[in-house]
């Protein structure tokens, strides 16, 4: 049985400074290292100081992940040297004086199976390298310690994946609840990371490092099954060894040599006192967490009525439900769960649209009561929604701007649609054998009016003018 | 006495550590002798001792807070034209 | 003008007109120039100094707020940082390492008006006890320059004793304060762990370590005290003191008070013969001075020199892993190296004793040693804990001989490394367990000092200093001969 294990890093890009010290936590619109001090470069003489909604935000991934989770948390220092780490070592957590990382023993469900977490743990982002020239002929390496401090959450799994679908599954559970938690931004470059270890029948387990984004994971994933399993049939041993993904060539490649074993020396950090987390702090913070996407998913079916499909896409996305929360006055829930999920969320797809969009939840609910009210037709809607999105204006303003105004005056729309008749002489004809024909004049009189008329008052209109039931 | 500590272990420690050691054998005399003094902590019979450590609240931590170091940092560092700090190339 | 007097006299004769701040600096400075080619106390000195007494002098003259230092001259031992200065922490590493940011002891004495005269001579790395380590020569006892000052803030104690400055703040990581303090014949002060901010002491043994006064006076321990303690949001392991005023009722005496002698520091077999004397004698005079006292045992001090060396040179291998020379450290081009061959040639300007530590540091928590080392050591360390804890029940103070032998020549400690280490055996105790201790200059033999170590319980400095000055009190020393 094929046995896969999960090492995610996640980023606490909601975090407003680093894990730390008070610089930003997301470095990613800055200048190299301009997002640095004194704490995060480990200059001589300098102190960590621990943030503390870092604590509160890690303990609520480990809650949301059913984790156990510890009544004190300790630091511990991983020493090794590599010139993106400023100390020349890490500050992360460790099990080694009973339970003291962040959460331990939780599971999540993914499709029919449920996957056990091993433990949770916060630690620091090391810098990042950028190297001059060509790899073969570097002759340098550039470093950029903006991100060195940023807070991370790793998320260890039991190996309890049998398929890399399974894994890709998991992987956006986990990305739709982080963002859900109010914790992270996964979309954001680099803010997620993951290693895999996989292991076939009665193997040894290899770990794979060096994977650029979660679609890469699942192809390494599967390269590396099928990897094993050519060995296997070939009755070749399967080292245990380190393997890279080779993004280039679509393959893993052996990393690690021989008997260069990390030797961390890990010990406490002793800068860093044990910080208790009381029940009562649990409690606030279980009592304060965002509703879970399930939740919201079964409230949306049960309250108000909308479709399985439809809450299923609305409560996975945070950005979207929170919309839909703020627009919605249950009765024009499902109304409003339908425009978000048709009209709206292609309109702001990316980062960048949501950021500048100008859209709140009333200007939605009002168009929503307007096409009740027939006020303006849903063709008209969708421009209208273009320009709130851009300026935010009230909606009877762009109404009246954009002249969207519906054309449902009786005497405005026969002069229409008399004047489509004249035009469309052969249409006109095919429609009195051909019902169905109707409609392209219908279509006719809604380019007239730029959309606006009344498409059923249109129709009905139509239809006694040709003399057809 | 026995052998605490090899050469082969020196310079193993010499590489973790990074350290450029000229004379092997001095460090491998000194580090055995004082392994030989560390002995006496066998005799200490602290097996079941709990360690001891310093512990603060949640509410005594620094506030999430985004402050820009005043400084420019960067001027005290050896950089590389005023941009990225500059290490030798990697393996 | 007397350089010799306490920083409280100065403060007086400041008030009183009897000197300007100009004249004390200038008269300072000429005494460093005098003295200083000789014994090796500074490593640098601030010639701003006289810019800045100047100042002082201006701010007292047109009745402007004055701090309680009213510009006494202080020296700053090299492994705490000031902004726009060199941190050398006698170091060939750190030559050209300047800090871009200030302590907060030095902020605190800044705000009060104190003048930072010079950065003085350590160990390097504050890793030894007689300065000979410095990589840029020793620094020498004043009272006998044949012979050392003692370390790692050697630098400091021989700038205090021989009045090139009135005070000076060491650091103390296993007796790096009392040792010197006791060797020069000047008050020297280990606060309780998390008194005192470590913001801006370059670590050597994080868990442990913390920035200390000496000075000439038990009162001039107490008047430093007061300034540089307290709750700094820069360091997460201090503690709030609730701005505690030392120097109230410091003369109440110690009358009634249960002083135990720890017998581990005090057996015969482990005291040179002239500090076995003084021992007993300053027994003697607490007795008269009204206390009890009776030997006590702890039994894991036994073990804590062996406990301290594995722990510090575990956390010194960590806390010295950043200076690889990328970052800043001293020139040396990185060109044509790879990443792992330039920083172990970078790295292997440490000096030789700092490399023992590094090797040893290494190896210690290293996988399939630990176990028997670290781990062991850490355990001792709680046990020590809880006898200090249990014995403070019984007793208000603890007493040894601070060094269980006089100054030594230049030389002689150097080679045997279990004789070098058996030097701090009455001092790191107080480190391991956190709590309060103090060297108070008790007596000159043979033209040599000799030091009582006094320690307290936890944040107890209050009720410590009442101790020293009772002791203090009934000595009459006589001048340093340099």
């Amino acid at each position: 049985m094929t046995k896969i294990g999960l090492e995610i890093h996640c980023q606490l890009t909601k975090l407003e400074s680093k894990l730390f010290c008070s610089c930003k936590a997301d470095y990613r619109k800055f200048e190299p290292n301009t997002n640095i001090c004194p704490i995060c470069m480990g200059i001589p003489g300098s102190l960590p100081l621990l943030n503390k909604s870092a604590i509160e935000k890690a303990t609520l991934i480990a809650m949301a992940l059913d984790c156990s989770t510890p009544n004190r948390i300790a630091f511990f220092r991983k020493n090794y040297f590599y010139p993106d780490l400023p100390k020349n070592f890490q500050i992360t957590q460790l099990n080694a004086y009973g339970n003291t990382s962040i959460g331990w023993e939780g599971k999540i469900s993914v499709g029919n199976s449920k996957i056990k977490i091993r433990r949770i743990q916060l630690e620091e982002d090391p810098g990042r390298l950028i190297y001059e020239g060509a790899t073969e002929k570097t002759k340098l390496t550039l470093v950029d310690y903006n991100r060195a401090g940023t807070p991370l959450v790793e998320i260890v799994t039991e190996p309890d994946f049998e398929t890399p679908h399974q894994v890709r599954e998991f992987l956006n559970i986990l990305s739709d609840l982080l963002e859900n938690l109010n914790v992270s931004d996964p979309g954001l470059e680099g803010a997620m990371r993951a290693d895999a270890n996989v292991s076939i029948e009665g193997g040894s387990k290899v770990e794979i490092k060096n994977i650029g984004s979660f679609h890469d994971l699942e192809k390494a994933v599967h390269f590396e099954i099928t990897r094993q399993q050519s060995l296997a049939e070939r009755k070749i041993e399967i080292i245990q060894e380190t393997r890279h993904w080779d993004d280039g060539r679509k393959i893993t490649v052996s990393a690690r040599t021989k008997e260069e074993e990390a030797e961390y020396r890990y010990h406490l950090e002793a800068d860093i006192p044990w910080v208790r987390i009381d029940d009562n702090t649990k409690n606030q913070l279980q009592v304060h967490m965002p509703e879970s996407i399930s939740s919201k998913k079964e409230r949306y079916v049960s309250k108000y009525g909308i479709t399985s499909q439809v809450a299923d896409i609305l409560s996975s996305d945070r950005y979207f439900s929170e919309l839909f929360e703020k627009a919605n006055n249950e009765t024009n829930a499902k109304d409003i769960a339908n425009m978000i999920t048709t009209d709206i969320m292609g309109l702001l797809d990316t980062r960048e649209k949501r950021e500048m969009s100008k859209l709140e939840g009333d200007h939605i609910s009002d168009l929503v009561g307007y096409i009740k009210s027939n006020k303006i037709t849903r063709a008209s809607a969708k421009l209208a929604l273009d320009e709130v999105i851009k300026n935010g204006k009230q909606l009877s303003e762009i109404i009246e701007d954009l002249d969207l105004g519906h054309v449902s005056d009786e005497s405005t729309l026969s002069d229409i649609i008399t004047e489509v008749i004249d035009e469309e002489v052969k249409a006109v004809e095919d429609a009195k054998q051909n019902p169905e024909i109707v409609n392209f004049l219908v279509g006719k009189v809604m380019q007239k009016t730029h959309g606006k008329a009344d498409p059923e008052l249109t129709l009905v209109l139509l239809k006694k003018n040709l003399g057809i039931k | 006495m026995k052998n605490l500590v090899t050469e082969e272990e020196i310079a193993h420690v010499a590489k973790l550590m990074k350290i450029n050691l000229e004379d092997h054998s001095d460090h491998v005399k000194r580090v055995q002798k004082m392994l030989e003094y560390f002995d006496i902590l066998d005799r200490a019979n602290v097996e079941s001792e709990e360690i001891t450590v310093q512990e603060t609240d949640l509410d005594k931590l620094r506030d999430d807070k985004h402050v820009p170091y005043d400084k420019n940092l960067l001027k005290f560092l050896n950089s590389y034209q005023e941009k990225y700090v500059k290490a030798p190339k990697l393996n | 003008m007397d350089l010799g007097i306490s920083a409280l006299n100065y403060v007086n004769g400041i008030k009183n007109n009897e000197f300007t701040v100009e004249e004390f600096t200038l008269k300072s400075l000429e005494r460093i120039s005098q003295v200083d080619e000789k014994l090796h106390a500074f490593l640098r000195v601030n010639d701003l100094a006289i810019k800045n007494a100047r100042e002082i002098d201006t701010k007292i003259k047109s009745n402007q707020n004055v701090g309680k230092c009213y510009g006494m001259p202080i020296s700053i031992k090299d492994n705490i940082c000031i902004e726009g200065s060199k941190t050398t922490c006698a170091s060939k590493v750190l030559e050209n390492f300047i800090a871009p940011y200030t302590s907060t002891v030095i902020s605190k004495l800044n705000s009060e008006d104190a003048i930072i005269i010079g950065k003085t001579n350590l160990d390097e790395f504050a890793m030894g006890l007689s300065t000979e380590f410095s990589a840029y020569g020793p620094s020498r006892n004043p009272w006998n320059t044949d012979y050392v000052p003692g370390g790692s803030s050697g630098g400091s104690g021989v700038s205090v004793s021989a009045n090139e400055c009135i005070a000076s703040l060491g650091s103390d990581t296993g007796g790096s304060i009392r040792n010197p303090a006791s060797f020069c014949s000047v008050v020297g002060l280990k606060p309780t762990y998390g008194l005192v901010s470590r913001y801006g002491l370059v670590s050597y043994a994080n868990s442990i370590e913390q920035i200390g006064p000496m000075a000439k006076t038990v009162k001039d321990s107490a008047f430093l005290l007061n300034i540089i303690s307290g709750i700094d949001s820069n360091d997460n392991t201090t503690v709030d003191n609730k701005n505690q005023d030392y120097l109230t009722d410091i003369d109440a005496g110690i009358n009634g008070k249960k002083i135990g002698i720890v017998t581990e520091m005090t057996n015969p077999d482990g005291l040179s013969t002239d500090v076995l004397d003084a021992t007993n004698d300053a027994i003697k005079t607490f007795e008269k001075l009204g206390a009890n006292c009776e030997q006590v045992s702890l039994e894991m001090v036994r073990y804590a020199v062996a406990a301290y060396y594995t722990i510090t040179s575990t956390e010194a291998g960590s806390n010295l892993a950043r200076y690889d020379n990328i970052r800043y450290g001293y020139e040396f081009d990185s060109s044509g190296f790879e990443f792992n061959s330039y920083i172990s040639q970078a790295r292997s300007k440490f000096g030789p004793e700092v490399i023992r530590r590094m090797i040893l540091g290494g190896f210690v928590p290293s996988a399939g040693h630990a176990g028997k080392y670290f781990s062991k050591a850490l355990k001792v360390k709680s046990k020590l804990i809880a006898e200090i804890k249990h014995v403070f029940e019984k007793f208000d103070y603890l007493i040894s001989p601070t060094v269980p032998i006089q100054p030594f020549k230049f030389g002689e400690k150097i080679n045997d490394p279990v004789s070098f280490m058996m030097v701090d055996f009455n001092t790191v105790t107080a480190n391991l367990t956190g709590i309060p201790a103090i060297s108070v200059p008790y007596k000159i033999t043979n033209g040599l000092p000799i030091g009582i170590q006094i320690m307290a319980n936890h944040e107890e400095e209050h009720s410590l200093l009442q101790a020293a000055y009772a002791l203090e009190k009934t000595v009459d020393l006589p001048e340093v001969p340099v």
